[in-house]
């Protein structure tokens, strides 16, 4: 498991917002919001901040760190 | 499920196949050493990638490049150097034995063409290694 998990695709989707337009409002790739939403990719503190101000929740319901968790 | 591929990623597969079309006739098929070859070799690489690259750029519509695309090149620049470093050290290694234990004759036109052919091969080698780290860097995980 990845040692830093998230939950964006479950409040993407109670967003009812895509990958792409969640990727244009962060200035990613659908690709980089695929890998992070699959744990394959950590993304950096600023891109973290940004998707959280975009789904409207802080960065702690957005992502959390597993200290157990392999990187 | 179909493979989702971004802008670079597709750039980069049109890299790979160019280089070994390319590079693949000349080190396995070539009989002879020749400056000549090695000229058309690097024409015919600039050519195929003008031409290849801007039907990848015309075919996609989002050409967005972003942090993880930029992280992925780096990973492909250190593996790519730490390839030619490590073949350097072999080629010169190899330079070394075979003009002090062999008695090659470095002057020699020939040998030279000889020498300068296996250290174009590394840097060959070693911008393969580059693009092929990267398409295997973007599926996996980081």
């Amino acid at each position: 498991m990845a040692a830093i998990r998230n939950q964006i695709r479950e409040l993407r989707a109670l967003r009812e917002m895509t990958q792409q337009e969640l990727a244009d409002r962060i200035g990613v790739t659908r690709q980089t919001v695929i890998a992070i939403e699959q744990d394959k990719y950590s993304p950096s503190l600023e891109t973290a901040f940004k998707v959280a101000i975009v789904l409207g929740v802080s960065i702690e319901q957005c992502f959390q760190y597993d200290p157990r968790g392999k990187r | 499920m179909a493979i989702s591929l971004s802008y670079r990623e597709k750039s980069l597969y049109a890299s790979l196949a160019v280089e070994l079309l390319v590079y693949g006739p000349y080190f396995f098929l070539h009989r002879q050493n020749s400056i000549n070859k090695v000229a058309g070799m690097i024409i015919a690489i600039i050519v195929l990638q003008i031409i290849l690259q801007s039907v990848v750029a015309a075919l996609t519509r989002n050409r967005v490049t972003d942090e993880r695309d930029r992280l992925i090149e780096l990973r492909g620049y250190r593996a790519g150097y730490l390839t030619l470093a490590s073949l350097m050290v072999v080629g010169l290694g190899m330079l070394w034995f075979h003009a002090t234990v062999g008695r090659l004759r470095l002057d020699n036109r020939m040998v030279g063409l000889h020498f300068l052919s296996v250290f174009f091969g590394m840097l060959v080698i070693a911008d393969i290694t580059k693009t092929a780290s990267q398409i295997v860097s973007y599926r996996k995980a980081l």
